[in-house]
């Protein structure tokens, strides 16, 4: 494959010599760059661990730690000619493995079929399964330290091995974009000291984006559909309730599979951006065709407003998923009690059900540099542990803050 | 010592101050571009990489003065209301997420004028003083009141 696309590039870059001669590009055809984060965050409690995303094995507590937000990313550049372009970019950050061991975040061509209104892309590429998704690790891009975990942060995946087309066209007084895209999942998912893996999980999505004036606009559907199983407790928990040959329990643990069952992604999106003032709102609505997770709405509203080199900023997020009362229709006595409470155990671990107030400030202090504050006030219930990696219910009474600092820099 | 670069930094802050205050900066292209007049909207488009292709239908190439330039900061104020961080950040999002590339950045403005000239699809700007027959005002930012 990467012989085939190096042979490829270099093909087309002695075919497109000619044709170039007349139009002059300016443009450097290579170039290295990056971006980063420097960050520490605490929280007020040691009694859950608060995480960025589902891909963080470990989450943090009380103490000032800076795997949550720290990261650092590079990227080289290479134009082949006016309509094919390279683009490699890896990132450390800490992740499924419990350590900052670079991956490769994108890695794709693209190719310009028609000049800038229908662009092809093939590689490892972003995944844009919500408005903004794909530069979640561009700190510096965005006004808040991380994105809101609320909306964000229910997500296992960050990329799709696979193609995306882009076709953009004006209408009315504003830019209509649609874009579909095709791949898999490759990444894996931390769950306790395993894993769940996503390889080789189809995936597909499309959005439709208006932007005119001031508004920005989208609307997204995607889709995933599961190819492996989750790991022990909850192999161990279904293998249990197979071995009892009881029909009800069978059939919970068959709903409990992951494998060959869809996950699907609805998401709308909103801005408003006008000189210092930029508002952003999101919806999205998951649905689970396996029982082991719960269908999840969550949303978030962001609002700031740049006073010279400040940008103070507000937001509001939630999420909340619905209860799915699984049942094994095994009376509560041995030896079936310990499935019956395995099975509440596993169904406590997937709730959530909060919301939290952020307030904080981005200060451009100087260039290609931005030093951000921030404090997040997470109300949820106390069965609310979903986003803490393998909290019960109950083990907090649903109340955290956080304090965060982040240097977010490019070069 | 520090006093004194501090002292000179602001004056030089200043002199630039003035000197933005009172360029007059206009849109151009080549005479060409086959474009007579453009929107405000179709500069944004343009610009921030939403929309590369003008009306007449050529590809677009939108170039920017150097990155310190007076002209470019009062450019996108002028245009978009945002400081030089916040167009910064708009394109780092863009340029690492493999979406649209920011403008070509020139040297000089004698840079600018040779692209102008030598690519139909070329626009850029310029104080109005700077102005001549090589090249087309094609967008008057509206009068500050």
């Amino acid at each position: 494959m990467r012989c085939w696309l190096l042979s490829a590039c270099f093909g087309l870059t002695l075919f497109s010599g000619s044709g170039m001669a007349e139009m002059e590009t300016p443009e450097s055809r290579f170039e290295l760059s990056g971006f980063g984060t420097l960050g520490v965050a605490q929280t007020d409690t040691n009694k859950v661990r608060f995480i960025r995303d589902q891909t963080q094995p470990e989450g943090i507590g009380n103490k000032l730690d800076a795997r949550t937000d720290s990261l650092i990313g590079l990227q080289a550049y290479f134009r082949a000619t006016d309509s094919l372009e390279f683009v490699t970019q890896a990132i450390s950050r800490y992740g499924p493995h419990d350590d900052f061991r670079p991956e490769i975040s994108w890695a794709f061509a693209k190719y310009a079929i028609n000049s800038n209104n229908l662009v092809l892309r093939g590689g490892r590429l972003g995944m844009e399964l919500y408005m903004l998704a794909d530069s979640r690790h561009v700190g510096y891009s965005y006004l808040t330290v991380r994105p809101p975990v609320d909306f964000f942060g229910l997500l296992a995946f960050h990329y799709i091995d696979g193609a995306d087309l882009v076709g953009t066209m004006p209408i009315g007084e504003g830019v209509l974009k649609i874009k579909g895209f095709a791949g898999q999942a490759n990444e894996l998912a931390p769950i306790g000291n395993d894993f769940l893996s996503l390889r080789g999980n189809p995936m597909y999505g499309m959005y439709a984006d208006y932007q005119e004036g001031h508004w920005q606009w989208r609307a997204t559907y995607a889709q995933m559909t599961f190819k492996h199983d989750l790991p022990p407790p909850i192999a161990t928990l279904q293998a249990g309730l197979y071995a009892t040959n009881i029909p009800s329990a069978a059939a919970t643990a068959n709903s409990m599979a992951l494998t060959d069952t869809t996950s699907r992604f609805y998401s709308l999106g909103a801005v408003y951006d006008k000189g210092p003032l930029l508002v952003q709102a999101m919806l999205s609505q998951v649905e689970h065709e396996s029982h082991i997770y719960e269908n999840t709405q969550a949303g978030y509203l962001i609002t700031g407003y740049r006073v010279g080199e400040l940008t103070p900023f507000a937001a509001y997020s939630w999420s909340k998923s619905k209860s799915r009362h699984l049942s094994s229709g095994l009376p509560d006595i041995p030896p079936f009690a310990p499935l019956n409470t395995g099975l509440q155990g596993v169904q406590g671990r997937v709730h959530t059900d909060q919301h939290t107030y952020t307030l904080g400030s981005r200060w451009d202090f100087r260039r290609n540099a931005a030093l951000k504050a921030q404090v997040d006030f997470i109300r949820g219930k106390p069965e609310s542990v979903f986003l803490y990696p393998g909290a019960s219910p109950g083990q907090f009474d649903g109340k955290m803050n956080v304090y965060s600092l982040a240097l977010d820099f490019v070069f | 010592m520090t006093k004194a670069a501090v002292t000179c930094l602001l004056i030089v802050l200043l002199a630039l101050q003035t000197e933005t205050a009172y360029a007059e900066l206009v849109v151009v292209t080549g005479p060409k571009s086959g474009v007579e007049h453009l929107t405000q909207q179709e500069v944004i488009f343009l610009y921030m990489g939403r929309w590369r292709m003008l009306p007449s239908g050529l590809p677009a190439m939108p170039i920017d003065l150097a990155i310190d330039s007076p002209e470019r900061a009062d450019f996108y104020r002028r245009l978009v209301n945002k400081e030089p961080s916040e167009i910064k950040a708009y394109w780092s999002r863009l340029v690492f997420s493999g979406g649209s590339r920011p403008p070509y950045a020139t040297e000089n403005r004698e840079e600018l004028i040779r692209l102008i000239h030598n690519n139909p699809g070329a626009i850029g700007y310029l104080d109005r003083s700077q102005v001549d027959s090589r090249l087309r005002i094609v967008f008057e930012f509206p009068a500050t009141p």
